[in-house]
Protein backbone atom coordinates (compact mmCIF):
# COMPACT_ATOMS: atom_id res chain seq x y z
CA UNK A 1 0.00 0.00 0.00
CA UNK A 2 2.73 2.38 1.07
CA UNK A 3 4.82 1.26 -1.86
CA UNK A 4 2.01 1.88 -4.31
CA UNK A 5 1.46 5.34 -2.87
CA UNK A 6 5.12 6.19 -3.47
CA UNK A 7 4.98 4.97 -7.04
CA UNK A 8 1.90 7.08 -7.75
CA UNK A 9 3.56 10.18 -6.35
CA UNK A 10 6.66 9.53 -8.41
CA UNK A 11 4.61 9.17 -11.57
CA UNK A 12 2.68 12.34 -10.82
CA UNK A 13 5.89 14.31 -10.37
CA UNK A 14 7.51 12.86 -13.45
CA UNK A 15 4.54 13.61 -15.68
CA UNK A 16 5.28 16.86 -17.40
CA UNK A 17 1.66 17.87 -17.67
CA UNK A 18 -1.54 17.48 -15.62
CA UNK A 19 -3.80 15.16 -17.57
CA UNK A 20 -6.62 17.61 -17.06
CA UNK A 21 -4.84 20.29 -19.06
CA UNK A 22 -6.03 18.91 -22.39
CA UNK A 23 -9.61 19.21 -21.15
CA UNK A 24 -9.01 22.79 -20.01
CA UNK A 25 -8.13 23.88 -23.52
CA UNK A 26 -11.16 25.48 -25.21
CA UNK A 27 -12.53 23.13 -27.91
CA UNK A 28 -12.24 25.90 -30.51
CA UNK A 29 -8.46 25.87 -30.04
CA UNK A 30 -8.29 22.14 -30.64
CA UNK A 31 -10.58 22.57 -33.64
CA UNK A 32 -8.32 25.00 -35.53
CA UNK A 33 -7.27 23.44 -38.82
CA UNK A 34 -3.56 24.05 -39.22
CA UNK A 35 -2.04 25.59 -42.36
CA UNK A 36 0.60 22.98 -43.28
CA UNK A 37 2.72 25.31 -45.46
CA UNK A 38 2.88 27.93 -42.73
CA UNK A 39 3.73 25.17 -40.26
CA UNK A 40 6.57 24.00 -42.48
CA UNK A 41 8.04 27.51 -42.45
CA UNK A 42 7.59 27.86 -38.69
CA UNK A 43 9.14 24.43 -38.13
CA UNK A 44 12.49 25.93 -39.13
CA UNK A 45 12.67 27.21 -35.58
CA UNK A 46 12.02 23.73 -34.13
CA UNK A 47 14.39 21.65 -36.23
CA UNK A 48 17.47 23.59 -35.15
CA UNK A 49 17.19 21.52 -31.96
CA UNK A 50 14.67 18.72 -32.62
CA UNK A 51 16.32 16.34 -35.08
CA UNK A 52 14.36 13.94 -37.27
CA UNK A 53 15.56 11.06 -35.09
CA UNK A 54 15.31 12.67 -31.66
CA UNK A 55 17.82 11.85 -28.95
CA UNK A 56 17.70 9.55 -25.99
CA UNK A 57 18.03 11.62 -22.83
CA UNK A 58 18.24 14.80 -24.89
CA UNK A 59 15.80 16.74 -27.06
CA UNK A 60 12.90 14.53 -28.20
CA UNK A 61 11.58 13.88 -31.70
CA UNK A 62 8.49 15.82 -32.80
CA UNK A 63 8.13 14.52 -36.36
CA UNK A 64 5.13 12.23 -36.74
CA UNK A 65 3.60 13.10 -33.36
CA UNK A 66 -0.16 13.24 -33.05
CA UNK A 67 -1.51 16.69 -33.92
CA UNK A 68 -3.52 17.12 -30.73
CA UNK A 69 -0.58 16.05 -28.53
CA UNK A 70 1.56 18.79 -30.05
CA UNK A 71 -1.17 21.40 -29.70
CA UNK A 72 -1.78 20.48 -26.05
CA UNK A 73 1.95 20.44 -25.23
CA UNK A 74 2.61 23.79 -26.88
CA UNK A 75 -0.31 25.49 -25.14
CA UNK A 76 0.91 24.05 -21.85
CA UNK A 77 4.30 25.70 -22.44
CA UNK A 78 2.63 28.89 -23.62
CA UNK A 79 0.64 29.09 -20.38
CA UNK A 80 3.69 28.13 -18.26
CA UNK A 81 1.91 24.97 -17.13
CA UNK A 82 4.76 22.89 -18.47
CA UNK A 83 8.26 23.96 -17.51
CA UNK A 84 11.19 24.39 -19.87
CA UNK A 85 12.76 27.84 -20.34
CA UNK A 86 13.37 27.55 -24.08
CA UNK A 87 10.02 25.96 -24.88
CA UNK A 88 8.11 28.43 -22.70
CA UNK A 89 9.87 31.30 -24.46
CA UNK A 90 9.24 29.95 -27.99
CA UNK A 91 5.64 28.84 -27.39
CA UNK A 92 4.92 32.10 -25.60
CA UNK A 93 5.07 34.09 -28.82
CA UNK A 94 3.17 31.63 -31.02
CA UNK A 95 -0.51 32.30 -31.73
CA UNK A 96 -3.07 29.48 -31.55
CA UNK A 97 -3.10 29.48 -35.37
CA UNK A 98 0.67 29.13 -35.51
CA UNK A 99 0.61 26.26 -33.02
CA UNK A 100 -2.09 24.53 -35.07
CA UNK A 101 -0.01 25.05 -38.23
CA UNK A 102 3.09 23.54 -36.62
CA UNK A 103 1.17 20.56 -35.28
CA UNK A 104 -0.45 19.94 -38.65
CA UNK A 105 2.94 20.05 -40.39
CA UNK A 106 4.77 17.76 -37.97
CA UNK A 107 1.91 15.29 -38.18
CA UNK A 108 2.52 14.99 -41.94
CA UNK A 109 6.08 13.73 -41.37
CA UNK A 110 6.91 10.06 -40.94
CA UNK B 1 43.22 20.78 -94.00
CA UNK B 2 44.04 24.31 -92.85
CA UNK B 3 40.36 25.00 -92.44
CA UNK B 4 39.88 21.81 -90.44
CA UNK B 5 42.83 22.58 -88.28
CA UNK B 6 41.59 26.12 -87.68
CA UNK B 7 38.11 24.80 -86.86
CA UNK B 8 39.63 22.35 -84.41
CA UNK B 9 41.74 25.04 -82.76
CA UNK B 10 38.71 27.28 -82.52
CA UNK B 11 36.69 24.61 -80.77
CA UNK B 12 39.60 23.81 -78.52
CA UNK B 13 40.06 27.45 -77.55
CA UNK B 14 36.37 27.70 -76.70
CA UNK B 15 36.61 24.58 -74.56
CA UNK B 16 39.71 25.87 -72.81
CA UNK B 17 37.92 29.14 -72.27
CA UNK B 18 35.33 27.29 -70.24
CA UNK B 19 38.03 26.24 -67.83
CA UNK B 20 39.90 29.50 -67.45
CA UNK B 21 39.05 33.08 -66.58
CA UNK B 22 36.82 34.78 -67.24
CA UNK B 23 33.75 32.79 -68.04
CA UNK B 24 30.15 32.55 -67.02
CA UNK B 25 28.66 29.40 -65.53
CA UNK B 26 25.06 28.24 -65.65
CA UNK B 27 24.21 30.64 -68.45
CA UNK B 28 20.95 29.98 -70.17
CA UNK B 29 19.44 27.43 -67.80
CA UNK B 30 16.47 29.79 -67.56
CA UNK B 31 16.05 29.21 -63.84
CA UNK B 32 16.67 31.95 -61.30
CA UNK B 33 20.13 31.70 -59.80
CA UNK B 34 21.06 32.01 -56.15
CA UNK B 35 24.71 32.21 -55.25
CA UNK B 36 25.74 31.63 -51.64
CA UNK B 37 29.21 32.59 -50.46
CA UNK B 38 30.30 30.75 -47.32
CA UNK B 39 29.27 27.27 -46.15
CA UNK B 40 28.82 27.73 -42.42
CA UNK B 41 25.72 27.92 -40.25
CA UNK B 42 24.29 30.80 -42.31
CA UNK B 43 25.35 29.87 -45.84
CA UNK B 44 24.89 26.09 -45.74
CA UNK B 45 21.46 26.47 -44.15
CA UNK B 46 20.34 29.09 -46.67
CA UNK B 47 21.57 27.05 -49.63
CA UNK B 48 19.93 23.89 -48.30
CA UNK B 49 16.54 25.48 -47.57
CA UNK B 50 16.35 27.33 -50.90
CA UNK B 51 17.26 24.20 -52.86
CA UNK B 52 15.11 21.83 -50.77
CA UNK B 53 12.00 24.01 -50.67
CA UNK B 54 12.13 25.24 -54.28
CA UNK B 55 12.27 21.66 -55.52
CA UNK B 56 14.56 22.36 -58.45
CA UNK B 57 12.97 25.67 -59.48
CA UNK B 58 16.07 27.63 -58.42
CA UNK B 59 19.72 26.95 -59.33
CA UNK B 60 21.70 27.11 -56.10
CA UNK B 61 25.49 27.40 -56.06
CA UNK B 62 27.44 27.34 -52.79
CA UNK B 63 31.00 28.70 -52.83
CA UNK B 64 33.11 27.57 -49.89
CA UNK B 65 36.90 27.22 -49.89
CA UNK B 66 37.09 24.41 -47.31
CA UNK B 67 36.21 20.86 -48.23
CA UNK B 68 35.57 20.05 -44.57
CA UNK B 69 33.73 22.46 -42.29
CA UNK B 70 34.85 22.34 -38.67
CA UNK B 71 32.18 23.94 -36.51
CA UNK B 72 33.32 26.68 -34.18
CA UNK B 73 30.50 25.59 -31.89
CA UNK B 74 31.72 22.57 -29.87
CA UNK B 75 35.35 23.27 -30.90
CA UNK B 76 35.96 24.18 -27.24
CA UNK B 77 34.72 20.71 -26.29
CA UNK B 78 37.37 19.36 -28.65
CA UNK B 79 39.99 21.41 -26.75
CA UNK B 80 38.55 19.97 -23.52
CA UNK B 81 39.02 16.40 -24.78
CA UNK B 82 35.26 15.75 -24.82
CA UNK B 83 34.93 15.65 -28.63
CA UNK B 84 37.29 14.53 -31.39
CA UNK B 85 38.19 16.71 -34.35
CA UNK B 86 36.15 14.33 -36.52
CA UNK B 87 33.11 14.92 -34.31
CA UNK B 88 33.09 18.59 -35.35
CA UNK B 89 33.98 18.04 -39.03
CA UNK B 90 31.31 18.05 -41.76
CA UNK B 91 31.45 17.77 -45.55
CA UNK B 92 29.29 19.12 -48.37
CA UNK B 93 28.63 16.02 -50.46
CA UNK B 94 25.10 15.49 -49.17
CA UNK B 95 24.05 19.02 -50.12
CA UNK B 96 25.00 18.22 -53.71
CA UNK B 97 23.56 14.70 -53.72
CA UNK B 98 20.28 15.32 -51.88
CA UNK B 99 19.44 18.82 -53.01
CA UNK B 100 21.31 19.38 -56.28
CA UNK B 101 23.34 22.24 -54.87
CA UNK B 102 26.38 23.08 -57.02
CA UNK B 103 29.16 23.13 -54.42
CA UNK B 104 32.27 25.00 -55.60
CA UNK B 105 35.37 24.85 -53.41
CA UNK B 106 37.01 28.18 -54.16
CA UNK B 107 37.38 31.68 -52.73
CA UNK B 108 35.10 34.50 -53.83
CA UNK B 109 37.37 37.47 -54.52
CA UNK B 110 35.12 40.04 -56.14
CA UNK B 111 31.49 41.09 -56.50
CA UNK B 112 30.13 43.25 -59.33
CA UNK B 113 26.76 44.41 -58.04
CA UNK B 114 25.84 46.17 -61.29
CA UNK B 115 26.61 43.16 -63.51
CA UNK B 116 25.40 40.78 -60.74
CA UNK B 117 28.43 38.53 -60.94
CA UNK B 118 30.95 37.11 -58.47
CA UNK B 119 34.55 36.37 -59.40
CA UNK B 120 36.33 33.41 -57.84
CA UNK B 121 40.05 33.11 -57.11
CA UNK B 122 40.25 30.36 -59.73
CA UNK B 123 39.05 32.83 -62.37
CA UNK B 124 35.41 31.80 -62.83
CA UNK B 125 32.77 34.51 -62.98
CA UNK B 126 29.43 33.35 -61.60
CA UNK B 127 26.21 35.22 -62.38
CA UNK B 128 23.42 35.55 -59.83
CA UNK B 129 19.91 36.88 -59.44
CA UNK B 130 20.26 36.89 -55.66
CA UNK B 131 23.56 36.78 -53.79
CA UNK B 132 23.79 35.60 -50.19
CA UNK B 133 26.98 36.47 -48.32
CA UNK B 134 27.72 34.39 -45.23
CA UNK B 135 31.49 34.76 -44.92
CA UNK B 136 31.78 34.71 -41.14
CA UNK B 137 34.52 36.78 -39.57
CA UNK B 138 37.96 38.10 -40.32
CA UNK B 139 40.30 39.78 -37.84
CA UNK B 140 40.93 43.51 -37.49
CA UNK B 141 44.58 44.13 -38.30
CA UNK B 142 46.59 45.70 -35.51
CA UNK B 143 43.94 45.19 -32.83
CA UNK B 144 46.43 43.28 -30.65
CA UNK B 145 49.85 45.02 -31.03
CA UNK B 146 52.55 42.49 -31.90
CA UNK B 147 50.12 39.98 -33.40
CA UNK B 148 49.15 39.38 -37.00
CA UNK B 149 48.16 36.27 -38.92
CA UNK B 150 51.82 35.45 -39.57
CA UNK B 151 52.07 34.85 -35.80
CA UNK B 152 49.02 32.56 -35.64
CA UNK B 153 51.09 29.40 -35.35
CA UNK B 154 52.96 30.70 -32.30
CA UNK B 155 49.90 32.33 -30.78
CA UNK B 156 46.81 30.67 -32.31
CA UNK B 157 43.42 32.39 -32.45
CA UNK B 158 41.57 29.08 -32.88
CA UNK B 159 38.50 31.20 -33.62
CA UNK B 160 38.04 29.62 -37.01
CA UNK B 161 37.94 25.96 -36.08
CA UNK B 162 40.10 23.26 -37.66
CA UNK B 163 43.90 23.28 -37.86
CA UNK B 164 44.06 26.25 -35.49
CA UNK B 165 42.08 24.28 -32.90
CA UNK B 166 44.42 21.30 -33.30
CA UNK B 167 47.44 23.55 -32.88
CA UNK B 168 46.13 25.17 -29.70
CA UNK B 169 45.26 21.78 -28.23
CA UNK B 170 48.79 20.54 -28.91
CA UNK B 171 50.27 23.64 -27.28
CA UNK B 172 48.15 23.13 -24.16
CA UNK B 173 49.34 19.52 -23.96
CA UNK B 174 52.99 20.65 -24.30
CA UNK B 175 52.84 23.20 -21.47
CA UNK B 176 55.45 22.61 -18.75
CA UNK B 177 54.29 21.64 -15.29
CA UNK B 178 52.91 24.70 -13.52
CA UNK B 179 53.08 26.72 -16.78
CA UNK B 180 50.86 29.61 -17.85
CA UNK B 181 48.12 29.58 -20.48
CA UNK B 182 47.11 33.07 -21.52
CA UNK B 183 44.13 34.32 -23.50
CA UNK B 184 43.73 37.74 -25.05
CA UNK B 185 39.94 38.08 -25.19
CA UNK B 186 38.26 40.13 -27.94
CA UNK B 187 36.33 43.41 -27.68
CA UNK B 188 32.60 43.51 -28.53
CA UNK B 189 31.04 42.67 -30.88
CA UNK B 190 32.51 39.29 -31.77
CA UNK B 191 31.55 35.74 -32.74
CA UNK B 192 30.05 33.64 -29.93
CA UNK B 193 29.95 35.92 -26.86
CA UNK B 194 30.41 33.11 -24.27
CA UNK B 195 32.99 31.33 -26.48
CA UNK B 196 36.21 32.64 -24.93
CA UNK B 197 34.98 31.81 -21.43
CA UNK B 198 33.77 28.35 -22.34
CA UNK B 199 37.20 27.88 -23.88
CA UNK B 200 38.92 28.88 -20.66
CA UNK B 201 36.66 26.41 -18.83
CA UNK B 202 37.61 23.59 -21.18
CA UNK B 203 41.32 24.42 -20.99
CA UNK B 204 41.02 24.38 -17.18
CA UNK B 205 39.22 21.04 -17.41
CA UNK B 206 42.19 19.57 -19.30
CA UNK B 207 44.84 21.18 -17.10
CA UNK B 208 43.12 20.15 -13.87
CA UNK B 209 43.75 16.53 -14.86
CA UNK B 210 47.08 16.79 -16.66
CA UNK B 211 48.82 19.82 -15.15
CA UNK B 212 46.98 20.86 -11.97
CA UNK B 213 49.46 23.56 -10.90
CA UNK B 214 49.17 25.38 -14.24
CA UNK B 215 47.65 28.87 -14.33
CA UNK B 216 45.26 30.55 -16.75
CA UNK B 217 45.49 34.28 -17.35
CA UNK B 218 42.81 36.19 -19.29
CA UNK B 219 43.45 39.74 -20.50
CA UNK B 220 40.06 41.18 -21.38
CA UNK B 221 39.26 44.63 -22.83
CA UNK B 222 35.67 44.33 -21.52
CA UNK B 223 34.39 45.22 -18.02
CA UNK B 224 32.07 42.17 -18.05
CA UNK B 225 31.24 39.23 -20.28
CA UNK B 226 28.46 36.85 -21.32
CA UNK B 227 27.19 34.50 -18.58
CA UNK B 228 29.81 36.05 -16.26
CA UNK B 229 28.17 35.07 -12.96
CA UNK B 230 27.71 31.49 -14.19
CA UNK B 231 31.31 31.15 -15.36
CA UNK B 232 32.77 32.74 -12.25
CA UNK B 233 30.72 30.44 -10.01
CA UNK B 234 31.81 27.43 -12.07
CA UNK B 235 35.48 28.43 -12.05
CA UNK B 236 35.43 28.82 -8.26
CA UNK B 237 33.75 25.44 -7.84
CA UNK B 238 35.66 23.38 -10.40
CA UNK B 239 39.02 25.13 -10.80
CA UNK B 240 39.75 27.06 -7.57
CA UNK B 241 42.81 29.33 -7.81
CA UNK B 242 43.60 28.42 -11.41
CA UNK B 243 41.97 31.25 -13.42
CA UNK B 244 42.90 34.93 -13.20
CA UNK B 245 40.61 37.25 -15.20
CA UNK B 246 41.97 40.76 -15.75
CA UNK B 247 39.17 42.97 -17.03
CA UNK B 248 39.12 46.48 -18.41
CA UNK B 249 39.32 48.07 -14.95
CA UNK B 250 42.74 46.48 -14.31
CA UNK B 251 44.29 47.18 -17.70
CA UNK B 252 43.05 44.03 -19.46
CA UNK B 253 42.52 46.06 -22.62
CA UNK B 254 46.03 47.54 -22.68
CA UNK B 255 47.88 44.55 -24.08
CA UNK B 256 50.59 43.64 -26.52
CA UNK B 257 52.26 40.36 -27.39
CA UNK B 258 55.70 39.25 -28.51
CA UNK B 259 55.17 35.88 -30.21
CA UNK B 260 58.92 35.19 -30.62
CA UNK B 261 59.61 35.58 -26.89
CA UNK B 262 56.20 34.20 -25.85
CA UNK B 263 55.54 37.30 -23.79
CA UNK B 264 52.20 38.92 -23.00
CA UNK B 265 52.30 42.49 -21.71
CA UNK B 266 49.28 43.71 -19.74
CA UNK B 267 49.20 47.38 -18.79
CA UNK B 268 53.02 47.57 -19.03
CA UNK B 269 53.71 44.39 -17.05
CA UNK B 270 55.40 41.52 -18.93
CA UNK B 271 54.41 37.90 -18.32
CA UNK B 272 56.20 34.92 -19.86
CA UNK B 273 53.57 32.49 -21.10
CA UNK B 274 53.69 28.90 -22.34
CA UNK B 275 50.59 28.91 -24.54
CA UNK B 276 48.91 32.05 -25.76
CA UNK B 277 45.50 32.20 -27.42
CA UNK B 278 45.11 35.60 -29.09
CA UNK B 279 41.53 36.33 -30.16
CA UNK B 280 41.73 39.66 -32.01
CA UNK B 281 38.94 42.15 -32.70
CA UNK B 282 36.67 40.96 -35.51
CA UNK B 283 35.00 42.25 -38.64
CA UNK B 284 32.86 40.80 -41.42
CA UNK B 285 34.59 38.35 -43.76
CA UNK B 286 36.41 40.28 -46.47
CA UNK B 287 33.98 39.58 -49.31
CA UNK B 288 31.38 41.79 -47.58
CA UNK B 289 33.75 44.72 -47.92
CA UNK B 290 34.64 43.80 -51.52
CA UNK B 291 30.93 43.66 -52.35
CA UNK B 292 30.53 47.19 -51.04
CA UNK B 293 27.94 46.21 -48.44
CA UNK B 294 30.05 46.89 -45.33
CA UNK B 295 29.85 50.00 -43.26
CA UNK B 296 32.75 50.05 -40.83
CA UNK B 297 33.44 46.50 -39.67
CA UNK B 298 30.05 44.91 -40.43
CA UNK B 299 27.36 44.78 -43.13
CA UNK B 300 24.07 46.48 -42.20
CA UNK B 301 20.94 44.53 -43.19
CA UNK B 302 17.17 44.96 -43.20
CA UNK B 303 15.64 42.97 -40.36
CA UNK B 304 12.67 41.59 -42.29
CA UNK B 305 14.69 39.52 -44.77
CA UNK B 306 18.44 40.04 -44.11
CA UNK B 307 18.86 42.01 -47.37
CA UNK B 308 21.76 44.44 -47.43
CA UNK B 309 20.94 48.08 -46.86
CA UNK B 310 23.35 48.87 -49.71
CA UNK B 311 22.05 46.47 -52.40
CA UNK B 312 18.58 44.83 -52.48
CA UNK B 313 19.86 41.77 -54.39
CA UNK B 314 22.56 40.97 -51.82
CA UNK B 315 21.76 39.39 -48.46
CA UNK B 316 24.17 39.06 -45.53
CA UNK B 317 23.79 36.36 -42.88
CA UNK B 318 25.31 35.51 -39.55
CA UNK B 319 28.43 36.95 -37.98
CA UNK B 320 29.15 39.32 -40.89
CA UNK B 321 25.79 41.08 -40.66
CA UNK B 322 24.94 44.07 -38.54
CA UNK B 323 21.33 43.30 -37.74
CA UNK B 324 20.58 44.57 -34.25
CA UNK B 325 20.18 42.59 -31.05
CA UNK B 326 21.05 39.00 -32.00
CA UNK B 327 24.42 37.71 -30.81
CA UNK B 328 26.86 36.49 -33.45
CA UNK B 329 26.37 32.73 -33.17
CA UNK B 330 25.85 29.67 -35.32
CA UNK B 331 22.31 29.40 -33.96
CA UNK B 332 21.56 33.02 -34.94
CA UNK B 333 23.01 32.51 -38.42
CA UNK B 334 20.91 29.37 -38.92
CA UNK B 335 17.80 31.24 -37.76
CA UNK B 336 18.50 34.22 -40.05
CA UNK B 337 19.21 31.86 -42.98
CA UNK B 338 15.71 30.37 -42.86
CA UNK B 339 14.07 33.81 -42.85
CA UNK B 340 16.29 34.84 -45.77
CA UNK B 341 15.65 31.61 -47.70
CA UNK B 342 11.90 32.11 -47.43
CA UNK B 343 12.19 35.71 -48.66
CA UNK B 344 14.56 34.85 -51.53
CA UNK B 345 12.34 32.02 -52.75
CA UNK B 346 9.35 34.31 -52.59
CA UNK B 347 11.13 36.99 -54.63
CA UNK B 348 12.32 34.55 -57.30
CA UNK B 349 9.42 32.11 -57.64
CA UNK B 350 6.43 33.84 -56.06
CA UNK B 351 6.21 31.27 -53.24
CA UNK B 352 4.49 32.31 -50.00
CA UNK B 353 6.50 34.61 -47.77
CA UNK B 354 5.82 34.38 -44.04
CA UNK B 355 6.66 36.95 -41.36
CA UNK B 356 10.21 36.73 -40.00
CA UNK B 357 10.77 35.16 -36.59
CA UNK B 358 14.23 34.77 -35.09
CA UNK B 359 15.60 32.89 -32.09
CA UNK B 360 18.93 32.07 -30.51
CA UNK B 361 20.22 29.81 -27.76
CA UNK B 362 23.86 29.52 -26.74
CA UNK B 363 24.91 26.58 -24.59
CA UNK B 364 28.27 26.60 -22.81
CA UNK B 365 30.05 23.85 -20.94
CA UNK B 366 31.86 24.84 -17.74
CA UNK B 367 33.00 21.34 -16.72
CA UNK B 368 31.97 17.82 -17.69
CA UNK B 369 28.15 17.65 -17.42
CA UNK B 370 27.97 21.23 -16.13
CA UNK B 371 26.15 22.96 -18.96
CA UNK B 372 24.52 26.41 -18.95
CA UNK B 373 22.50 28.27 -21.56
CA UNK B 374 21.22 31.69 -22.54
CA UNK B 375 18.62 32.40 -25.18
CA UNK B 376 16.18 34.89 -26.61
CA UNK B 377 13.54 35.45 -29.27
CA UNK B 378 13.66 38.33 -31.72
CA UNK B 379 11.45 40.04 -34.28
CA UNK B 380 12.11 42.51 -37.09
CA UNK B 381 11.38 46.20 -36.67
CA UNK B 382 11.97 49.01 -39.17
CA UNK B 383 15.27 49.73 -37.51
CA UNK B 384 16.74 46.34 -36.51
CA UNK B 385 16.21 42.78 -35.29
CA UNK B 386 14.88 43.51 -31.82
CA UNK B 387 14.92 41.27 -28.76
CA UNK B 388 11.48 40.17 -27.52
CA UNK B 389 12.01 37.79 -24.61
CA UNK B 390 14.81 35.74 -23.10
CA UNK B 391 16.14 33.51 -20.35
CA UNK B 392 19.44 32.51 -18.78
CA UNK B 393 20.54 29.60 -16.56
CA UNK B 394 20.67 30.43 -12.88
CA UNK B 395 23.62 30.22 -10.51
CA UNK B 396 23.26 27.47 -7.93
CA UNK B 397 21.33 25.08 -10.19
CA UNK B 398 21.40 21.37 -9.33
CA UNK B 399 23.84 19.02 -11.04
CA UNK B 400 20.85 17.26 -12.59
CA UNK B 401 19.69 20.45 -14.30
CA UNK B 402 23.23 21.17 -15.51
CA UNK B 403 23.62 17.64 -16.86
CA UNK B 404 20.26 17.88 -18.65
CA UNK B 405 21.37 21.21 -20.14
CA UNK B 406 24.55 19.62 -21.47
CA UNK B 407 22.61 16.69 -22.94
CA UNK B 408 20.31 19.21 -24.58
CA UNK B 409 23.31 20.92 -26.18
CA UNK B 410 24.46 17.60 -27.63
CA UNK B 411 21.03 17.02 -29.19
CA UNK B 412 21.09 20.56 -30.54
CA UNK B 413 24.50 19.99 -32.12
CA UNK B 414 23.24 16.92 -33.98
CA UNK B 415 20.09 18.73 -35.08
CA UNK B 416 21.68 21.96 -36.29
CA UNK B 417 24.44 20.22 -38.20
CA UNK B 418 21.78 18.01 -39.86
CA UNK B 419 19.82 21.19 -40.62
CA UNK B 420 22.92 22.56 -42.37
CA UNK B 421 24.33 19.53 -44.16
CA UNK B 422 21.81 16.66 -44.51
Amino acid sequence: MFRRGLVIIAVAVALPLPMAFAEELPPEILAIKGDVAWGEYLSGECVTCHSAQGAEGGIPRIAGRDTEDIVVAMHAYKQNRRVHPIMQMLAGRLSAEEIAALAAYFNTLD
Amino acid sequence: MALNRRSFLGASAAATGALSAPYVLAEGSGKPRVLVIGGGAGGATAARYIAKDSDGAIDVTLVEPSRTYFSCFFSNLYLGGLKTIDDIGHTYGTLAANHGINVVHDWAVGVDGAAKTVTLAGGAVLPYDKLILAPGIDFVEGSVPGWDVSAQNKMPHAYKAGSQSELLKAQIAAMPEGGTYAMVAPPNPYRCPPGPYERVSMVAHVLKASNPTAKILIADPKPKFSKMALFEEGWTNHYPGMIDWIGEDFGGGVVSVDPDRMVLTIDGEETKVDACNVIPAMKAGRIAELAGVSEGNWAPVNAADMSSKADPDIYVLGDASQQGDMPKSGFSANSQAKVCANAVRGALTGSRVFPAKFANTCWSLIAENDGVKVGATYEPTEEKIARVDGFISQTGETIDIRKATFEESESWYDAITADMFS
